[in-house]
């Protein structure tokens, strides 16, 4: 079983048609569970896609929700929380900060952290390069706010390294459209693996491209689990067992 | 076998010709030394049957002896391989070495030089390094070394970004693959190989879930970049795309063959 911590729902500005793809996806790649984020939340709207989100959660049962917070609209994403939250079908928060060109040091990505943080459920950030350290540095003076490190800095990936060594509350997932040889084992080998998690980016990237990734790893069996499923269960706290 | 096996999924698909091999390492990285012997074992290890290698020690620094390097692997090597990690590949096999040349579009009179002493060796393709050599599709030393391989009917196989790097092999009839084509720039990729039909795609970062079946297949050759990259991605990607068999049998190898000759 895996669940998938990265993943998204609606289209895409590129050359692509994905609208019937993803159910037989996730089964092709054991996928039981994805948490979604609504593409038109996280590019240009974040109330608009968070309410088509929700409408549609209501008919997927493999499916759960991130409420979409740009920082630039505290208001928006104060009201959403409050709304969507508590419906059961969400069970985190997305922040990408490139679209909304809000770094994560920034004052208001600082605050919608905070935000996150009194919710209590955990925010799947965007990270690219060495912009995951400065998600560790906030994470780390945000009491009780846990992140996720999305693509865990891609081509970064050694300052992702640095950041969850640095902040026990950062969690890193491996998305990334580029493969770069050793990039997971050398992670895996470095990092407490009870903070690794599974994310494809789909369906913007074919999970064919973490999949992959993670198993050209070899890693062990047990640590295998963790990332698969068990780490997630954990962190957003979701009823699942084996 | 964990949740992560990819053998499964890959079965039996092999490569008879992959187009993005590299022997050597990149200094700027943590990256895996790419001494031959490694690399023809990863290759033999995915089930990767024939290979177009290059040299990085041409690319980066000394483009003579980069070349004999791999001219000095032509040919069928090795008889066995070990799979990748957690891949559940683990077939043995030869693999078949076919040099590229590498030229330096820093130095497009000395690029020009090289391939008139790589073509008589029997080398039937040049690689580009813009990248890595720091040059932009508009430099006039692109457009030089286009000329010259066209005239002989070369592939060439370039690297950097597909918005620009069409440009310069273009009205030339030349047989190109692009060898970086993320599929953020698919779109534009068709547009420009509807014109030329030498313009092929390597499958290497093609990752979204409906890229591979929108090239059209007899343009899509297998790409892998290793020791670089992960071979297993591409791979797991072309055995459960949505072409049929005799597609991917094409984009395994045979279009690859057909345009080396």
């Amino acid at each position: 079983m895996i669940i998938d911590v990265h993943a998204h729902w609606g289209p895409w500005f590129f050359t692509m048609d994905v609208a019937g793809a993803n159910l037989a996806t996730m089964d092709r790649y054991g996928i039981a569970l994805s948490i979604v984020s609504a593409t038109e939340a996280v590019i240009y709207d974040a109330p608009a896609g968070n309410r088509a989100l929700a409408e549609w959660l209501a008919t997927s049962e493999r499916h759960l929700g991130y409420v979409t917070i740009n920082p630039r609209r505290q208001a928006d994403a104060e009201r959403d929380l409050r709304e969507y939250l508590p419906t059961g079908r969400f069970a985190g928060v997305k922040i990408h900060t490139d679209y909304t060109r809000s770094p994560v040091s920034s004052p208001q990505t600082r605050e919608a952290l905070a935000m996150v943080a009194e919710a209590g459920v955990p925010a799947l950030v965007h990270t690219w390069g060495a912009t995951v350290l400065d998600l560790a540095e906030v994470c780390e003076s945000t009491p009780g706010l846990r992140v996720i490190a999305g693509h865990m800095g891609a081509d970064g990936y050694p300052y992702a390294i640095e950041a969850a060594n640095a902040c026990d509350r950062l969690y890193l997932e491996p998305c990334y459209s580029h493969a770069p040889a050793g990039r997971v084992s050398r992670v895996a080998a470095a990092v407490d693996r009870t903070r690794l998690l599974f994310g494809t980016d789909s369906t913007l990237i074919d999970p064919a491209s973490a999949f992959g990734a993670v198993a050209a790893a070899g890693l062990d069996a047990e640590t295998a689990e963790l990332i698969a499923w068990r780490n997630a269960v954990r962190l957003f706290d979701l009823d699942i067992t084996a | 076998m964990t949740a992560f096996d990819a053998g499964g999924l890959v079965g039996e698909l092999e490569v008879t010709f992959d187009v993005d091999v590299l022997v050597g390492a990149y200094p700027d990285r943590d990256g895996p030394p790419g001494t031959p012997e490694s690399v023809l074992a990863a290759l033999a290890g995915h089930r990767v049957r024939a290979g177009a290698v290059a040299s990085l020690r041409a690319a980066l620094f000394d483009v003579r002896s980069g070349n004999d390097e791999v001219l000095s692997l032509r040919g069928t090597i090795g008889d066995s391989g070990s799979g990748g990690a957690g891949t559940g590949r683990d077939a043995a096999g030869a693999v078949d070495v076919i040099p590229v040349g590498t030229v330096d579009l820093r130095d497009p009179i000395g690029a020009v030089r090289e391939i008139d002493r790589l073509e008589p060796l029997g080398v039937r393709a040049i690689r580009l390094f813009p990248d890595e050599q720091g040059v932009e599709a508009g430099f006039p030393s692109v457009r030089h070394v286009a000329r010259r391989a066209a005239l002989s009917g070369l592939v060439v196989l370039t690297g950097g970004d597909v918005r620009r790097f069409w440009q310069p092999f273009s009205g030339l009839e030349a047989k190109v693959v692009f060898l970086d084509t993320h599929f953020y720039h698919l779109g534009d990729f068709l547009v420009a190989a509807a014109d030329e039909p030498g313009f092929h795609t390597s499958t290497r970062l093609l990752n979204s879930p409906d890229a591979l079946e929108t090239v059209p297949a007899d343009r899509l050759v297998f790409g892998s970049r290793t020791p670089h990259y992960e071979p297993i991605v591409p791979l797991l990607r072309l055995a459960t795309s949505g072409l049929t068999p005799d597609e991917v049998a094409a984009v395994a190898g045979g279009n690859a063959r057909r345009l080396f000759g």
